[in-house]
């Protein structure tokens, strides 16, 4: 697959939040501010960057030469939980302005999904490590322009008269549904 | 031999998480980032130690 393609298609059409709905948890829940919605998409940028580029080294340079691909699973998460904790402590380290911005969310990371579907899906669409990288940067992408969408878009809503059985989270659930229909037209362009 | 190796990979995976994670918590945090609040809500996971610190504070 054309790289350019696997970037669009990764990012925008085959959307992890509208179209695979993973990774709702921080979508709904860290979305209420822009500042920390970007916050938090850069965190995630970062964690299934390295995290899915160590699963893929782990998997081709060590489970597969063992014949140990049955064990994918259960190291990915071990592996997933192991590079948060040690982004954090080296976050701690070297920049405390950035531990300011992205310290908070680091931890909610290590639970959130999306990052263990990052990881298992270069291995089961068989990407090879360009592939990885390029699909491992496209899916936080669109992870993070979800979240600001839908940042600015509560930000509106809480200043907007919303009928109070639908106000905080009803009316959000309601609009993440508008916009993954919206993004459901895209399906099938690549 | 095949087991042992999975057998392997699984404690040494599981050692470095906790030498990671005592690491992790033996790093001062720094200057000005003690307390820190998340700007979160909404979030299902029981597990989450920001979570519960959240409901612990509002419930106090």
């Amino acid at each position: 697959m054309n790289l350019f393609t696997l970037f669009i298609s990764a990012m925008l059409i085959n959307n992890i939040i509208l179209s695979k709905f993973l990774g709702m948890c921080p979508f709904m829940g860290v979305s209420t501010k822009m500042d920390s919605a970007v916050g938090m998409g850069l965190a995630v940028i970062f964690v299934i960057f390295g995290a899915s580029i160590l699963s893929w080294l782990l998997y081709y340079f060590v489970l597969v030469p063992l014949g140990l691909e049955y064990m994918e699973l259960i190291c990915f998460i071990l592996l997933i939980a192991a590079f948060v904790q040690f982004v954090e402590m080296f976050i701690k380290k070297t920049s405390p302005a950035l531990y300011k911005q992205l310290g908070i969310y680091l931890p909610l990371i290590t639970t959130n999904c999306a990052v263990l579907y990052v990881a298992m899906d270069n291995i089961t669409q068989e990407y090879n490590l360009i592939e990885t990288i390029v699909n491992s940067i496209a899916v936080p992408a669109g992870f993070m322009l979800m979240l600001c969408i839908f940042a600015t878009m509560r930000e509106r809503l809480n200043a907007n008269d919303v009928p109070k059985a639908f106000q905080g989270n009803p009316i959000a659930f309601v609009v993440a549904a508008i916009m993954a229909i919206a993004f459901s037209s895209l399906a099938g362009l690549v | 031999m095949n087991g042992f190796f999975a057998v392997l990979i699984a404690v040494a995976l599981v050692g470095i998480n906790v030498l990671l994670y005592r690491m992790n918590r033996a790093t001062p945090v720094p200057e000005g980032c003690e307390n820190l609040k998340p700007d979160c809500s909404a979030c299902g996971i029981r597990d989450c130690a920001v979570r519960s610190q959240m409901i612990g504070e509002r419930d106090k």
